[in-house]
């Protein structure tokens, strides 16, 4: 039996550099599906789809909410076709009700121990049209190793760069952030995985450069020491989000392997300053992730806090504007205010405003956006920064005997296609 | 869950109800039968406390649970979200209520429009 398994494409925010990352929800999927079904994946960032009537039944795996229309219109074209289409992943769930309308079955919450029934049910002819595990996530010992090899794994590769893989030690969060759906994804608790389980799956991964993309690594002191101290030995590098500040912490996470964290900067205070001080100090580099369009914003203090950027020395800064997803306390708080005036789920995207900011237009927070990306990258753009960061981690790569140098067989290709030769 | 110190003043107990596909959820909850016949309650959201769906996300159901359980009809039953003070570094998690107006569909209440009030309008809406 032949699953598709498909990851529709988004449009990407114009004017950025585009890195397409090797997706992590359909291969932590993967691992679920029963051994005797053969998976054919398609990642329609980085290859075309063909539509065709070859599969048996179609699953379709969405993270992103700019992800869905394009799901839903890929769903509707196999279902012409008589096949029966499933949707996953963490935007089926917080698109879940519009979703349904386009697909046979969903499935909301974590996989593991439970695809064998949906697959059964398929073969029965008795897909059901939800499988709600929301409430009810698995033991975290059964999250085995992701399945990496239903990817094609050159075509996640700029100019013979390899991209990170993504990879994760634990799910859900204590914490009720303004604009994150996590709670309503992973549960409100810290749920981190066993060590050895991480472990085992570190050990089988070829690519030394990771992104652990768990929410917050800051959850757990203990855990989060012994996960740095198993991962010492396996030579890593990785980028993450925070992790704690506590001096032994860094010192472990440094020893493990940490290349560079995502740390958000919500304002201009010495508590920030210190912080990315700190990271520097342990050899750490910090990408600040910067939301803009916050009610306690106004256009003076956007301005502020670029200034801010610069003077605290951040190796990169992400900008994005707020995005109000479904689930989030964002979203309730601008509906309940009737202030959303965009609900086209492709405009979701962090970076065209949808509601109407408080202190300024939605129009001129769209300026400010600009502007933050112009001026933090004025003196040295984003590409070199990149390779500055990349720079650092080869050096901590040929010193510790893990550098794999860049492939020159596809040297020419960016994530699959000719790269246009300069003139 | 830190809250102010008023926090007791808008719930008496906790409620448990099936939130969006049916995850177990819980908020809090004060009934008032006020002089003018009306029946009115306030949720209070009660953030890491509620395993399932905020109370914003799902208080047409919830408010509907709610009236069916202290028998009162749709005409005088008056709702009140309250989100409590988390004294969060960030202004996201002030105090903050509205009242939710509602459409009415076979006994059902449907499509709420929130209007914020400000503590002094809420007590005097206890007041009755």
């Amino acid at each position: 039996m032949k699953f598709k398994l498909i990851y529709p494409r988004w449009q990407k925010l114009e004017g950025q550099t585009i890195f397409n990352l090797p997706p992590h929800g359909p291969v932590v999927m993967a691992a679920e599906i029963p051994d005797n079904i053969e998976i054919d994946f398609t990642d329609e960032n980085v290859e075309d789809l063909i539509i065709d009537e070859s599969p048996d039944f179609v699953g379709i795996s969405m993270m992103l909410t700019t992800q869905v229309k394009r799901g839903w219109e890929i769903a509707d074209e196999y279902r012409r076709l008589g096949k029966k289409v499933i949707f996953g992943g963490i935007s089926t769930m917080l698109h879940a009700e519009e979703t349904m309308l386009h697909a046979d079955s969903v499935f909301l919450g974590e996989v593991e121990g439970r695809l064998g029934q949906v697959f059964l049910d398929f073969h029965k002819n008795d897909l059901k049209k939800i499988y709600n595990f929301i409430s009810t996530p698995p033991e975290m010992s059964l999250i085995g190793p992701a399945k990496r090899d239903i990817l094609k794994k050159d075509l996640y590769y700029h100019k013979g760069f390899r991209m990170v893989d993504l990879f994760h030690a634990s799910r859900g969060c204590i914490y009720d952030c303004y604009p994150c759906a996590v709670r309503y994804l992973g549960g409100r608790g810290f749920r981190p995985r066993p060590i050895d389980r991480v472990v085992e799956e570190l050990s089988q991964m070829d690519n030394n450069r990771l992104f652990i993309v768990d929410n917050s690594l800051a959850l757990d002191t203990q855990w989060e020491k012994d996960l740095f101290k198993a991962m010492i030995p396996l030579k890593k590098k990785w980028v993450s989000h925070t992790i704690e500040d506590k001096d032994e912490v860094l010192d472990l996470a440094a020893q493990a392997g940490a290349w560079y964290v995502y740390q958000a900067v919500f304002d201009t205070s010495d508590y920030i300053k210190n912080r990315i001080k700190q990271y520097h100090e342990y050899g750490i580099a910090v990408e600040g992730t910067i939301l803009l369009g916050l009610d306690n914003q106004t256009e003076d203090d956007i301005k502020r806090l670029v200034d801010f950027l610069l003077e605290i020395e951040l190796d990169l800064a992400e900008f994005t504007v707020l995005a109000p997803f479904p689930h989030t306390k964002a979203y309730s708080d601008l509906l309940k205010q009737g202030r959303i005036f965009d609900t086209d789920w492709n405009h979701y995207n962090a970076g065209k405003v949808v509601y109407h900011p408080k202190h300024m237009s939605a129009e001129r927070l769209g300026e400010l956006y600009q502007y933050a990306w112009d001026t933090f990258y004025k003196d040295e753009p984003q590409t070199m920064k990149m390779f500055n960061l990349i720079n650092k981690v080869v050096s901590r790569e040929i010193a510790d005997g893990t550098y794999t140098p860049r492939r020159r067989d596809i040297a020419d290709l960016s994530f699959g296609k000719k790269v246009p030769k300069v003139a | 869950m830190e809250t102010n110190p008023d926090f007791n003043k808008y719930m008496d107990r906790y409620f448990n109800y099936a939130g969006q596909w049916d995850s177990p959820s819980k908020c809090g909850l004060k009934v008032i039968q006020r002089k003018d016949g009306k029946t009115l309650a306030i949720a209070t959201e009660i953030y890491r406390q509620n395993p399932g769906t905020p109370v914003t996300e799902w208080c047409a159901p919830l408010a509907t649970q709610i009236m069916n359980e202290v028998q009162c009809d749709t005409g005088k039953f008056i709702f009140v979200e309250h989100t409590p003070d988390l004294r969060s570094k960030l202004a996201f998690y002030e105090e903050t209520f509205d009242l939710v107006n509602f459409e009415v569909d076979d006994q059902r209440f449907v499509n709420p429009k929130w209007s914020r009030l400000t503590p002094e309008q809420v007590d005097a809406m206890m007041e009755g």
